[in-house]
């Protein structure tokens, strides 16, 4: 569906004139004349004005009452006032009702100086109340979930937190009850609202009515400071505020990104407070002596992991986890290679793909934007649960079908949030995504080049169909239908091609089926023309939170920076051997054979996070073992030799990598924990000691460094990253990226 | 001279409510004839006819039909029967006594507008009504007048009979199609107007009972002859509900523009004997009241809006010389306050603290500034809501400010100065026993630490003061 | 005695409640693990059916369930929340909003006392506080004040199970209780179906004979002139 286009308008408000887009809501198009008209219920966020709240009157020429600007689309020539003796008089009113009930307990209230009805009450409020009648009590706080405070007596009924919860999650969990003044939020019989977004109410609510427990009397405004980082416990990289006291993270608040997270933050990333300062967090290195981890100084412990690398040689292995940066996953990838001239470097727990593959699935006309989710006609959820794998998501396909009209597509091994929205739902066995999408290439080939054909005609590919879906467990009808919708949605606009949204999870491509199943995903793409229709392409739900990057910056065993061919590997470390290495489930089965004997795990506990748990037990328990890790799993305690303290994203400086392709920048907000160091060093100092000088003495370097190997980044700053992030597919340098033969 | 009966026409016949006699007095021709002719015409035959809607506003019902989009929309009927407005009783009489009138005139509406969809929001209350027009609705589906091609012809229509379950803002357009879809019955923000985004976010047409079962009649008559009823801008009958201070309450059918007068006394008899009419509400109780003096306006539109009140649902409330007027406002804010959504600020807060502040006069702890902050709230509400409930609060307690303010003063002092005498009674009891050693405020007191009652200068100024009963305190009722 | 009583918030949980942490969250019931009464199932789906959008069907579906069980119990919206799909809290918003539906354990006998303007100027408050007096304490009565009930006419009135009868007067009380224990009709003469419109000229002629015709029979009754209060 085309984005709309708007013109530009010019208005009059308060005797200025002032440029405004058409139709943008009056409270919007008069900040664009440094005019505020205040606001308790308009938030754009939750869906359309309700005018609920009515703080917002105003006057406009030619209408005989008030009107509300929050609901009232500006017009070319519109001429509004918001300071004449009418209006102030309605906006006291209004301010006037709302304290009406409102206990006025902003000492002890832990929004007090960052609270709307505080400004706005001393901005637009009378000053004085004539109310003198007793206002409403509640028993106060009291619990709505295990993390959120409700206090009955604060809320002015702004509605919304339950519009969130109707509108936005549509969890519905969160609802008024009663009616009139005697109304008030909550929900059904005593259950507490939790649902994965809930926390969002804390941040939406205008007065102190919703607050986080954990946050509950931890600190004024006026002590705290904000830094702006990103999140990077999940794949969808949401934009964040870390509210800082004392070094300490005491809240984290999303930061509006509409190509990212649309304003939004799911209660892990909220609430990670707990991990980030967990009592149980790693905060010195340890090594094992005597069969247990021991605490020691850095230098030994930096001794030790050089010394088990060293010996190891080009028989070592690194293992890079989801969580891990750009800049980390590359120096240990240049250490494995260059230092100790071993190829066998994978971040992938889904095990290798052809790097032809990776090329094709990466291919930059091919990407579909975070956004691009709520303007296609067609979303197709493929082989992913977005709620579980990449919540934020799971908001944006609602708002799409809810507000654009998206058609909606799910096509899973198990039942899902998404279902119920969906326009065409369907299931496939457990594990047979790969073929499932073989089967829907199929279907669309059928539709695209026999679409004249009878169905169950002789054509071999009907009976292709028919195949692949039963291996798949899934019904060829329902893959047919499939078909018929993502290539039928644009018809009715002409018969321009339907921009079709895939929203793939990266299991579609593990295991023997994986190169499969990839393959199947770039022809349906083609079939699709997503290459050819803006807005259209592909969008992978990674299962590391920063997978992409990792891929990018040389974190596979068959490619170097940039989904390069792997460079030689010098014959004086490796004896000259393949320049290609052995993937995730390779390098387990080496160790635990002893063809390998050393492995470095960079934010990766393999028992836990990758397959084949018995040969990583035993790779394990018989292999040099290096770990970075902010918290020690049961395995590690068990077979680690060398501990390094991770650090969490609130204290990591770097660059991690969107699944669409935003490029975004980690800055510390508070120092690092205990004696962690940041672990770009940590690895540099390693290489070191094997004697390769990495050639970086701050963070910045190492970012400089890794966008110099990789063309299509080239020329990219950590300032023209910024605070939003950049999409590399939109910059000139894109063109760099190496084509996959047989994709274009 | 008799009133011509167009509604109530014979309308307590035995098996009315039935389509073998409603048939038998020509029931369902209109209908018939309508669906011969174009539907544009049927819409000018309503147009002409210069019918206004029945519910409260008077909006020109056959200017909202042609508002609708035209085309292959799926567009929607909503047939408002949440007759809730206090003192209105007359959409009862119609569906309760002659159901099919309501059916025809909405399946005529309805083909005029090219509706196939529609809905009668029947307010819960009224089960025999509800239950008289599903058995109604039963025996038209089997005719044919409702359902696939209707009688035949190329044109279906589906109905269903919703029943509310209690809500006063159902009868507010949008609160009633947000009931219709099942959820709280809150008013929508307007813009859009149902016409253009109503119920399932359709073009909704929504009309009042009457105004339906208006249409046949409409057809029948012809607009010309049906637009010399009534006046100018009022055309046609009006069924009125009369109810309060009167000797015969009920529904009444005039032509509008009949005087008030006329109606209060000629067809319901006025106030009891001996009583004098104090106000009266003049279309339920949102509407400004009017007192005595006014019983000459004609009953129409316009008359009423001219004298600063207005026609609405056609109810006439009247409340006779012996009410305290207080009594009157208190009943009024509280029902206002008891039915406000909650959904925007000024209404939700509005109703309740006028009601709070009411109480207070009641309970002798208001002064007359007080009145000065109700009509001051009551201005804040007026025209800043989301819809018109706030409004139909403060507009009756508004104009009982303005009109009855030297009553409201002396009801303040009288009640101020009653509890006064109260609570200096209480002091004084409460010293005395304390005298006997009993607990002050719960607080156990050592004996003797009080003297005897007749002993103490503070008592003995109170108890003079008790025995001057002040001047104030007549009963008023 | 005032109109508008302040009804206590139910359905489990009222503004002084927090929630139970130990509950998990009421999401859309499982139709596996909930157990429904097939009746209430078969009228519900119906209901559903009639509307483009089966969510409109909330209120009959709530009104059934509240037929069955009483009032709408945190059972009861289940049950209804299992068949439509729909989560509990969004049934409860519903519930609680309308004034119909009760939201905390009531008698199985309702008595709807209009305590409205029309009703209150002709002695409908001190009516109420009579019904409250006889009835108030017995558990099979749900005695409650109303808005306007819309038959004014028949003021003061009250709405019995349904059954409007008015004018009514103090005396009238303890006969229309008994009407109700013994499961008859409640003061027949005074039932609003059996009156006839009170404009006199109305009805052009005598209607003396009453066939059982219309869809409620009843001997008609006109309205008596002259009503004092």
């Amino acid at each position: 569906m085309p984005r709309t286009q708007t013109r530009t308008i010019t208005f009059t408000i308060d005797g200025r004139e002032v440029q405004a887009p058409e139709n943008a809501m009056l409270v919007d198009a008069a900040k664009l004349g440094d005019v505020e008209i205040p606001v308790f219920c308009y938030e754009p966020k939750l869906g359309g004005p309700v005018g609920a709240c009515r703080m917002c009157l105003v006057e406009i020429e030619g209408i005989p009452k008030l009107q509300t600007g929050c609901s009232t689309p500006v017009k070319d020539g519109m001429v509004v006032h918001t300071q004449t003796e009418r209006v102030q008089a309605a906006q006291r009113g209004v301010v006037e009702f709302l304290l009406v009930n409102h206990p006025l307990d902003c000492p002890v209230c832990d929004k007090g100086g960052e609270c709307p009805l505080q400004d706005i009450a001393f901005g637009w409020g009378g000053g004085v109340s004539r109310h003198i009648e007793p206002k409403r009590h509640f028993v106060k706080p009291l619990r709505l979930s295990s993390e959120i405070a409700i206090d009955r007596e604060r809320c002015i009924l702004c509605y919304r937190c339950v519009r969130f919860s109707q509108d936005v999650s549509e969890d519905h969990q969160l609802v008024l009850l009663e009616r009139g003044a005697h109304s008030y939020v909550a929900t059904f019989d005593g259950h507490p609202y939790e649902a994965p977004f809930s926390g969002n109410i804390v941040e939406l609510c205008p007065v102190g009515a919703l607050t986080a427990l954990p946050y509950r009397f931890k600190a004024r405004p006026w002590d705290i400071e904000d830094a702006g980082t990103v999140c990077t416990l999940c794949p969808s990289q949401c934009n964040v505020t870390l509210t800082v006291r004392d070094e300490k993270v005491l809240r984290v608040l999303a930061r509006d990104n509409h190509e990212v997270d649309d304003g939004w933050l799911c209660n892990r990333g909220r609430f990670a407070r707990r991990e980030i300062h967990s009592r149980k967090r790693v905060t010195e290195p340890l090594i094992r002596d005597g069969g247990s981890l021991r605490p020691v100084p850095w230098e030994r412990a930096l001794e030790e992991a050089a010394g088990l690398l060293r010996r190891a040689g080009s028989h070592s292995a690194a293992v890079i986890g989801g969580q891990s940066t750009n800049e980390e996953a590359f120096l240990l990838a240049r250490t494995m290679r260059e230092g100790l001239g071993s190829p066998h470097v994978d971040s992938r727990p889904a095990g290798t793909l052809p790097l032809a593959l990776h090329r094709g699935l990466g291919d930059p006309a091919l990407q579909a934007s975070t956004s691009d989710l709520e303007h296609a006609d067609v979303v197709l959820v493929l082989d992913c649960e977005p709620i579980r794998d990449m919540p934020i998501l799971d908001l944006r396909v609602r708002k799409g079908v809810r507000h654009k009209g998206v058609k909606l597509a799910v096509a899973s091994d198990a039942q899902g949030a998404l279902d119920r929205k969906a326009d065409l739902s369907m299931r496939f066995a457990p594990g047979m995504g790969a073929v499932f999408a073989q089967a829907l290439a199929a279907a669309l080939a059928e539709l695209r080049g026999h679409g004249s054909s009878a169905p169950g005609g002789e054509s071999g590919i009907d009976a292709d169909v028919d195949r692949l879906a039963g291996q798949a467990g899934a019904d060829a009808r329902s893959v047919r239908d499939l078909a018929q919708l993502l290539t039928g949605a644009g018809k009715d606009l002409g018969g321009v091609d339907s921009e079709v949204a895939i929203l793939w999870g990266e299991r579609l491509t593990v295991g023997e089926q994986g190169a499969a199943g990839a393959a199947a995903l770039l022809e349906i793409a083609r079939s699709l023309g997503l290459a050819e229709i803006d807005g259209a392409g592909l969008l992978e739900v990674p299962s590391g939170s920063n997978a992409r990057g990792l891929r990018e910056v040389g974190a596979l065993p068959n490619a170097g920076p940039g989904l390069s061919d792997p460079a030689p590997l010098s014959a004086a470390t490796n004896g000259g051997g393949s320049p290609e290495g052995l993937d995730v489930n390779g390098i387990g089965k080496a160790l635990a054979e002893g063809e390998l004997s050393a492995v470095h795990l960079l934010h990766c506990d393999p028992l836990s996070e990758l397959g084949e748990r018995e040969t990583w037990e035993r790779a394990l328990s018989r292999a040099g073992v290096i770990a970075h890790a902010s918290v020690l799993s049961e395995s590690l305690a068990e077979h680690a030799d060398v501990v390094f303290p991770a650090e969490s994203h609130a204290e990591k400086e770097g660059t991690v990598v969107h699944p669409d392709g935003r490029i975004q920048r980690l800055r510390p907000a508070i120092a690092r924990q205990g004696q962690t160091r940041a672990e770009w060093l940590v690895i540099a100092e390693i290489a070191l000691q094997l004697g390769l000088d990495l050639g970086v003495a701050n963070g910045p370097m190492a970012t400089a460094q890794l966008v110099q190997e990789i063309p299509f980044y080239a020329g990219l700053t950590l300032e023209e990253i910024g605070g939003r992030g950049v999409r590399w597919q939109e910059r000139p340098a894109a063109s760099a990226f190496p084509a996959s033969e047989g994709s274009r | 001279m008799s009133r011509r009966m167009l509604l109530f026409a014979d309308i307590d016949e035995p098996g009315l409510a039935t389509r073998a006699v409603y048939e038998r007095r020509g029931g369902y021709e209109q209908l018939r004839r309508a669906l011969t002719m174009e539907p544009e015409k049927v819409l000018a035959e309503i147009e002409g006819s210069g019918l206004r809607g029945r519910g409260g506003a008077g909006f020109q019902t056959g200017r909202k039909i042609s508002f609708l989009p035209k085309g292959e929309i799926r567009k929607y009927l909503v047939c408002n029967a949440d007759e809730s407005e206090p003192g209105t009783f007359k959409d009862r009489e119609l569906m309760q006594k002659c159901p099919h009138m309501l059916i025809e005139g909405l399946a005529i509406a309805a083909y005029a507008a090219g509706i196939e969809e529609a809905f009668i929001y029947i307010r819960g209350e009224y089960v025999l009504q509800a239950d008289v027009l599903d058995a109604a609705l039963a025996e038209a589906k089997q005719a044919g007048y409702i359902g696939e091609k209707v009688l035949g012809c190329d044109y279906s229509l589906s109905l269903v009979v919703h029943r509310g379950a209690g809500a006063y803002i159902c009868g507010e357009e949008t609160g009633l199609l947000d009931s219709l879809e099942g959820k709280r019955g809150n008013p929508r923000l307007k813009p859009p107007f149902p016409a253009i985004q109503g119920l399932y976010q359709g073009p909704t047409l929504i009309n009042n009972v009457e105004t339906l079962s208006t249409v046949p009649s409409i057809l029948k008559l012809g607009s010309e002859d049906y637009a010399k009823l009534g006046t100018e801008t009022s055309k046609g009958t009006k069924l009125v509900s009369i109810s309060g201070h009167v000797q015969r309450p009920g529904n009444y059918e005039v032509e509008l523009g009949m005087p008030s007068r006329e109606i209060i006394y000629g067809l319901a008899g006025g106030p009891p004997e001996g009583r004098k009419v104090k106000c009266w509400f003049p279309g339920g109780s949102s509407a400004p009241v009017l007192t005595g003096d006014d019983l000459d306006i004609p009953y129409d539109f316009d008359s009423l809006a001219k004298a600063g009140s207005m026609l609405g649902s056609g109810a006439i409330i009247v409340v006779d010389d012996a009410t305290p007027i207080l009594d009157v406002a208190l009943k009024v804010a509280k029902f206002y306050r008891h039915e406000s959504c909650g959904k925007c600020t000024p209404c939700r807060e509005g109703t309740n603290w006028t009601v709070k502040m009411l109480e207070r006069i009641q309970q002798g702890e208001a002064t007359p500034i007080d009145l000065e902050i109700i009509a001051s709230v009551c201005t804040g509400i007026i025209g800043n809501c989301l819809c018109v409930l706030g409004d139909a609060m403060a507009m009756p307690i508004g104009s009982i400010i303005a009109k009855f303010r030297p009553e409201l003063e002396a009801s303040i002092e009288q009640a101020r100065t009653q509890r006064e005498a109260e609570l200096s009674g209480s002091i004084a009891s409460e010293y005395a026993l304390a005298a006997q050693g009993a607990p002050i405020g719960g607080v156990p007191q050592p004996a003797g630490a009080y003297p005897p009652a007749s002993e103490s200068p503070l008592l003995a100024a109170t108890a003079t003061m008790l025995a001057e009963p002040p001047s104030s305190t007549a009963e008023a009722s | 005695m005032s109109a508008t009583p302040e009804r206590t918030p139910s359905t489990g949980s009222g503004w002084d409640d927090a929630a139970d942490v130990t509950k998990g969250p009421a999401e859309i019931p499982d139709p596996q693990s909930v157990e429904m009464p097939q009746a209430l199932r078969a009228e519900i789906e119906g209901h559903m059916r009639l509307y483009p959008d089966p969510t409109s069907a909330a209120l009959p579906a709530l009104a059934a369930a509240q037929r069955l069980h009483g009032w709408c119990s945190p059972e009861a919206i289940e049950q209804v929340a299992c068949v439509m799909q729909v989560t509990p809290a969004s049934l409860a918003a519903v519930a609680t909003f309308y004034d119909m539906l009760e939201t905390s354990p009531v008698g199985r006998h309702s008595v709807y006392v209009c305590t409205n303007i029309s009703c209150s100027l002709r002695g409908a408050d001190e009516l109420f506080e009579d019904f409250v007096k006889a009835a108030g304490d017995d558990p099979e009565f749900n005695v409650r004040t109303f808005e306007c009930l819309g038959a004014c006419d028949i003021a003061p009135m009250a709405s019995v199970d349904g059954v409007y009868v008015g004018p009514l007067e103090r005396s009238d009380v303890q006969p229309l209780l008994d009407d109700v224990r013994a499961g008859r009709a409640v003061l027949p003469e005074k039932q609003l179906a059996r009156r006839l419109v009170a404009d006199p000229e109305a009805n052009s002629q005598q209607f003396p004979e009453h066939p059982v015709q219309n869809a409620v029979p009843v001997q008609m009754i006109e309205a008596p002139q002259g009503e004092q209060r």
